[in-house]
């Protein structure tokens, strides 16, 4: 039986389906099967970051309906045979989602799967609470920005409220991902820390992504980051799906900025 | 956090206003955790009359005034 991780943010924009898209395939790489399930729906958005866009036939709300089987709704990613992905309804609404229905498909998908991934929509409306209900862990998406940080407090919240793990006495596992952070301004004191956003926020620290170009450019090619392991952000996601298959992997101090890091390393040889 | 001009840098601002707006959050819900069942019988007696999209409740204090303000949002 698999484990069934919410990714959620409490503001939208924070890089939750990016976050999906590369620890999905990062798990994948890490030879686990994996199932990465697109719950926001009306807005979907996870195929084109997986570049499965023109494979969709059958989506995850014709599946809860009971018009097609999960097999049958399932997408296999181009570039790994352990990812598979099942895409939200582009033309209902969120309304659709209805506890038992949701319940019912991501038990089916946790019998097939060591890893299922839901990309929860943001807010903290129905669709977000669907997607927190059935969830054995959950992963946090911030940006070191004011905005996101206290709305994913708030998301928090909900998710301790409404998790049906937690309703039967046991606790979910939160971790969080700290993204776009920016080194230079973190540096120059314009931009929260990570210790300062764990002090606030009291969860465990999975991952620190740091702002990239990269990410743009992989989403216009439906590749995810992961797979350039040149890029900061590729090499940082692929140490939290390590972390997530349990391997423990040092944490980078992707803050302080390569310049530094350069200086450092000077600094270093002379000492 | 001081920078070299004794100016508080952004960053300290932040997480001092951060701490404060989020201890308020959860006082405020800790408060009233009934808020999720009110809203949802807000929608369902609202709903007998005229569609509802969403309900959102919000604690607004005023010094001595302390109110609840109610957002529904129709269903277009």
């Amino acid at each position: 039986m698999g484990t069934v991780i919410a990714v959620i943010s409490g503001k939208g924009g924070v890089g939750k389906t990016t976050t999906t898209a590369n620890l999905g395939l990062g798990i994948a790489m890490n030879g686990k099967k994996c199932a990465i399930v697109d719950f926001d729906i009306g807005q979907r958005n996870l195929d084109m970051i997986i570049g499965l866009e023109n494979r969709v036939v059958y989506d995850m709300v014709q599946v809860m309906e009971g018009e097609c089987s999960i097999p049958q709704a399932i997408i296999k990613s181009k570039v790994n045979d352990n990812l598979h992905f099942l895409a939200a309804s582009q033309t209902k609404d969120k309304s659709v989602l209805c506890s038992s229905k949701v319940e019912k498909l991501v038990k089916e998908l946790k019998d097939s799967y060591d890893v299922v991934i839901l990309d929860s929509p943001a807010g903290i409306e129905s669709g977000f609470e669907h997607t927190i209900e059935f969830a054995d862990e959950a992963i946090i998406v911030v940006n070191p920005e004011v905005s996101s940080i206290r709305d994913a407090d708030r998301a928090i919240g909900i998710l301790d409220a409404k998790s049906q793990k937690v309703k039967q006495g046991q606790e979910v596992n939160k971790y969080l991902i700290i993204n776009r952070i920016n080194p230079s301004m973190v540096q120059s004191g314009e931009m929260l820390k990570s210790d300062d956003i764990l002090d606030i926020l009291n969860i465990k620290l999975i991952g620190k992504i740091p702002e990239d170009k990269s990410i743009i450019d992989a989403s216009n090619q439906g590749r995810p980051v992961v797979l350039d392991k040149k890029s900061e952000a590729g090499a940082a996601y692929l140490r939290v799906s390590k972390r997530l298959c349990g391997e423990n992997v040092a944490f980078v101090d992707v803050e302080s900025n390569q310049a530094s890091g350069m200086l450092k390393k000077l600094a270093g040889i002379f000492r | 956090m001081f920078g070299w001009l004794g100016k508080k840098k952004s960053a300290s601002i932040a997480k001092d206003r951060l701490k404060v707006a989020i201890m308020t959050d959860r006082a405020t819900n800790s408060e009233y955790p009934f808020m999720d069942e009110l809203k949802a019988e807000i929608i369902e007696v609202v709903k007998k009359y005229i569609g509802v999209k969403e309900v959102a409740i919000k604690k607004e204090v005023d010094g001595e005034l302390e109110a609840l303000s109610i957002d529904i949002q129709l269903d277009k």
